[in-house]
């Protein structure tokens, strides 16, 4: 069965790509979120395999919702949507209980790497 | 670039596809618009568009001809379309290497360029479109 | 493989349309008062938009928003540092910003801005004490939307640059690759690092940054990264022989050994391990726990070392004790790590599949070798990492999805369209044979509500804030105001409320311009405010609010008002009104003579969007969507605007009249009545025929002599039908062929060139199918 995916960024331009990344890697999306506290709902009420956060998002910063959807569920897996200069923010997500990261501007490719080695599936 | 093919009497002129949204046949009658240029022949309803139509003889400023107009050329300007009324479609043409036009050259005109051997006119768009507002914003 | 970014592109400048103009009305807000919030704001913007540039690969967007972003850091550190030249430079970037994603919608190259960017890096530095970072763009070319149809040759995945420059050798990033050659005539040129292509990865990337060479689309770069990573028996002897290997042998350190990471959650797991470890206690009291030495490597090709290198030392430290690490924790977050590799020794009983377990997972990271210092311990087994839970089903939530106004429109056309037909097939239908009538005039009666139903549905999607038109205000106010050496206060409310996409797109200028009227010619000066004991700030307020069916938006100062009776003799002195029409006009009248064309504008033209828009047009434009203009004023009090606007895109009551062949609307509301008289008879003052109508005459127009269209009018009666004019004009006479009695109809604006034609206020289309132009008959007596 096909990985279950939540998308979570403020930009529609970046869900739409992750997204696309995603179905082209036979990866099931089944939610997006625009910030964080719409991201820590969505995740209790999907409950995916995996979630992809951005971290400057308006209302609920991408840490502060990592923070609160691993204290949910400890064994949730969350990757990290962030840019370079960010390094220190990334760092206080993987504090958080992020699983891993990756890195704006990205390629299918290097995402599907991560997803993939997270999940085990690599 | 692929070109829309079509004659002015025995003239022939070419606009690029991408600028024209279809090409239609004239309206039994136009609706005339008042104190308009007398280069706009009128407006017509197409699927609930009112659409501009001008003759394109008159806006290029060529000598009245005695063949009937029997095509409107639509082109694509987003929400306003102006239709142009000409002799007729001939097809689309690929044409390539556009030259300057020789002579006095207006915006309307892009240049000129060869296709089976026969010249033919290439148009500007946005230049047709600068033209018809010039019409209307001329001092009478 | 190149991800094709082009069908991005519609959404990026949508979106990075949004952002920058938020970032616009965060910087005019901030100005006033700087907020955590609107910095915050602020930031997300910028970041949001460099984000998303450097995707699409436009690398001149990118570096401008990476600079603006490191700015608002800088205030978001400190506000201090915000000062009005700081304001003026991130607006002339956020304007610059916004030009280039135009510049990016009509398929051109976003200008590069070297000034500009010049200036910002320089800011940057002088407030942070650093060079600015640099900024990563990917490696793709997005298929800009008007070339492709002509790129047909392409392959799937190909960035294809066909317009015009065929054959032009790849232009700015790299070169043509060999298959690109063999495209076909259209010459197309796929652009970007290839794998394939030699020169590609001869070269460094063209775009990549110094240091990030390998890092940005040159593929295959961790393959070959791996290749030179030496065998664990060719590592550098200088780790092994390093002092803290020497107390590798077993119960050699004391159990006691503080964590490394003194954090709540590596002491927890820590204890948890040594919980574990407690169950194993040798005969002689010693924990069994044993020792690892695990050696790693970050992948060269890894864009964030130290975050990786981070993660690594996170995940090794739940599985136990960690004991040493090399390099240690700071130089690992700070990215300082030699050739990648990191020496890690770990007390922990999860043995090696744990920690390969552990760190297979990871991505970027090579495990070296794991090795025990001490004999294997007993085995223990792994807590599945995921416990299955019960999902909730897929739920297809709401979703929204953003429709291009185009689409808008042709709902909108396709349904008046099939508003139309319906009506014709209903006309049809009563011609019919009596026995077929019935079931034809079931089906057009469900047919009619399905539209109808339709229509609404379709309205509705088009309803769209005002908000849309009046977040530009504050931007707008702010620069006027600055021009004019003035302090101006804008408040904006109700700008939720909703009016129909069509109405709002004309409402833009109008809006800027009575702005721009209160703000020039209404607000004083500040010594004259103070004279007056205003406050030196000057007000204006936009307040929407809705009453039933209408959206009225008062546009308001505290300025110093108009004067009527200066206006009235402008108006006297262009000949506009009469003496005697002058002493009796109310005020309210008079205030409405600046509508006029002459009477107020000749000074007060302003140039929007390349046109000159005066108080006319304002006037125009709102009745031309169906809305009306009011103006009130006091002397030294203020002024203030009125527009009532209808919700949707405006239903009218015509009264349609003939002449000649053409038909024509009068808007019943402007109608006063209708008469029918002989011209010949009637009386003339020179040339102008008088129809007598109350106590008075009123001025004969014959309408086929005032739109210029052929007409012949048969001798004997003719109607008339007496109309209101305006304030100049007073009611007048139009003598036309026939009246053709009154019709509900949907009003479209005029667009280009129609509306550059004076005395048209809009356009219709009967249920006939033929186009009918409204008139504005006091337009077209002046004009």
């Amino acid at each position: 069965m096909a990985k279950r995916v939540l998308v979570v960024d403020d930009a529609i331009f970046m869900r739409n790509m992750i997204k696309d990344i995603f179905a082209s890697g036979g990866f099931e999306v089944v939610g997006e979120a625009a910030n964080g506290l719409e991201a820590v709902e969505k995740f209790k009420e999907l409950k995916p395999d995996l979630t992809t956060m951005d971290i400057v998002m308006p209302f609920k910063s991408g840490i502060e919702a990592t923070r609160e959807i691993i204290k949910a569920d400890s064994s949730a897996v969350v990757i990290m949507c962030s840019a370079l200069g960010q390094e220190s923010l990334v760092m206080e997500a993987i504090e958080a209980g992020a699983s891993d990261f990756i890195v704006k501007p990205f390629r299918a490719e290097d995402v599907l790497a991560v997803v993939k080695k997270v999940l085990g599936e690599a | 670039m692929r070109h829309v093919i079509f004659r002015v009497e025995k003239e022939r002129y070419g606009l690029p596809l991408s600028a024209v949204r279809e090409v239609v046949v004239p309206p039994e009658r136009y609706t005339r618009v008042p104190r308009a240029p007398a280069a706009i022949t009128g407006v017509m309803n197409l699927r609930g568009r009112v659409v501009t139509v001008v003759e394109l003889r008159q806006l290029l400023h060529l000598p009245e001809g005695p063949t009937p107009l029997c095509r409107v050329v639509l082109l694509d300007r987003g929400r306003r379309d102006l239709g142009l009324l000409v002799t007729d479609v001939d097809g689309i043409e690929a044409v390539e290497r556009v030259s300057a036009a020789p002579g006095k050259v207006t915006p309307a005109v892009r240049g000129v360029a060869r296709l089976g051997g026969l010249g033919v006119t290439v148009l500007d768009p946005e230049g047709l479109d600068a033209a018809v507002v010039a019409l209307f914003t001329a001092p009478k | 493989m190149t991800m094709d970014m082009s069908r991005y592109l519609g959404l990026f400048i949508s979106e990075a349309t949004e952002h920058l103009e938020a970032l616009g009305r965060d910087l005019v807000a901030l100005e006033r008062e700087a907020t955590a919030e609107t910095v915050d704001s602020m930031f997300r913007h910028a970041h949001s938009v460099k984000g998303m540039a450097s995707s699409m690969g436009f690398e001149s967007i990118a570096m401008l928003a990476h600079r603006v972003e490191d700015l608002v850091d800088a205030v978001r550190q400190d506000r201090k540092l915000l000062d009005r030249d700081l304001v003026d430079l991130l607006l002339s970037a956020a304007d610059t910003l916004m030009a280039q994603v135009r510049a990016v919608a009509a398929s051109r190259e976003p200008e590069a801005a070297a000034p500009l960017l010049e200036q910002l890096s320089a800011r940057v530095r002088a407030l942070t004490g650093h060079a600015p970072a640099v900024t990563r763009v990917a490696q793709v070319t997005v298929l800009k939307p008007g070339d492709a149809p002509t790129a047909g040759a392409g392959e799937p995945g190909a960035l294809a640059d066909a317009a015009g420059t065929p054959g032009t050798p790849g232009e700015a990033a790299g070169a043509p690759t060999a298959d690109a050659a063999g495209t076909g005539p259209s010459g197309a040129a796929r652009v970007g690092p290839d794998p394939a292509d030699p020169a590609a990865s001869a070269e460094p990337a063209p775009r990549a940054a110094p240091g990030l060479q390998g890092t940005t689309g040159v593929e295959g770069g961790g393959a070959t990264a791996l290749a030179v990573m030496p065998p664990a028996s060719l590592m550098p002897p200088r780790d092994l022989s390093a002092p803290e290997n020497l107390y590798g042998a077993p119960g050699a350190r004391p159990r006691t050994d503080v964590p490394v990471e003194a954090d709540a959650s590596s002491s927890v797991a820590a204890l948890g391990a040594n919980l574990k470890v407690l169950a194993n206690v040798d005969a002689d009291g010693l924990p069994s726990a044993p020792r690892w030495s695990v050696r790693l490597r970050i992948s060269p090709t890894c864009q964030v070392p130290g975050v990786r290198a981070f993660l690594v030392h996170k995940r090794l430290s739940t599985l136990g004790t960690l004991v040493d690490l090399r390099p240690p924790l700071e130089e690992l977050k700070a990215g300082r790590i030699p050739d990648g590799f990191i020496q890690v020794e770990l007390d922990t009983t999860v043995g090696e599949a744990g920690i390969q377990t552990a760190l297979r997972n990871v991505a970027e990271v090579e495990v070296v070798s794991v090795s025990q210092a001490v004999p294997e311990p007993p085995i223990v087994a792994i807590t599945p990492q995921t416990a299955e839970n019960a999902r909730a089903s897929a739920d297809a939530s709401s979703r929204t999805v953003r429709v291009r106004t185009e689409l808008l429109d042709y709902f909108l056309d396709t349904v008046g369209e099939l508003m139309l037909a319906t009506a014709r097939l209903r006309e049809v239908g009563k011609v019919m044979p009596e026995v077929s009538r019935p079931a034809l005039e079931e089906g057009v009666y469900r047919l009619h509500t399905l539209v109808k139903d339709l229509h609404d549905k379709v309205m509705s999607a088009r309803m769209t804030p005002l908000s849309l038109i009046t977040d530009r205000l504050p931007r707008a106010a702010r620069d006027l105001a600055r021009r004019k050496e003035r302090e101006v206060e804008l408040v904006i409310t109700g700008a939720e409320i909703e009016l129909d996409r069509a109405i709002l797109d004309e409402l833009a200028d109008p809006l800027l311009h009575l702005l721009r009227n209160c703000i020039d010619h209404g607000l004083e000066a500040p010594e004259e405010r103070l004279a007056a004991k205003k406050s030196v700030r000057g007000r204006v307020l936009v307040t929407v609010r809705r009453a039933r069916d209408r959206v009225i938006i008062d546009i308001e100062d505290d300025g110093r008002g108009m004067d009527p009776a200066k206006l009235k003799a402008s108006a006297l002195k262009r000949g506009l009104i009469t003496e005697e029409a002058a002493a009796r006009m109310a005020d309210r009248d008079a205030f409405l003579l600046s509508c006029l064309p002459g009477v107020s504008t000749a000074k007060d033209i302003t140039d929007i969007s390349g046109r000159g828009v005066g108080m006319d047009a304002v006037k125009r434009v709102v009745e031309s969507v169906g809305g009306t203009l009011e103006i009130e004023s006091e002397r030294g009090r203020g002024t203030c605007f009125t527009l009532r606007l209808p919700l949707t895109v405006a239903v009218v009551h015509l009264l349609l009249v003939q002449v000649g062949e053409e038909v024509f609307g009068l808007p019943i509301a402007k109608v006063v009545g209708a008469t029918e008289a002989d011209p010949d008879a009637l009386s003339r003052s020179r040339e102008t025929a008088l129809l007598p109508h109350g106590n008075g005459l009123l001025p004969v127009h014959a309408l086929e002599v005032l739109l210029g269209v052929p007409a012949s009018p048969r001798p004997g009666l003719r109607p008339f039908v007496v109309m209101e004019g305006d304030a100049g004009t007073g009611k007048v006479a139009l003598a036309v062929d026939r009246l053709l009695g009154q019709e509900e109809v949907v009003l479209k604006p005029l667009s280009r060139p129609l509306d550059l034609l004076p005395g048209l206020s809009g356009v219709t289309i009967l249920g006939s199918g033929r186009p009918v132009f409204i008139l504005d008959v006091p337009r077209l007596l002046t004009a």
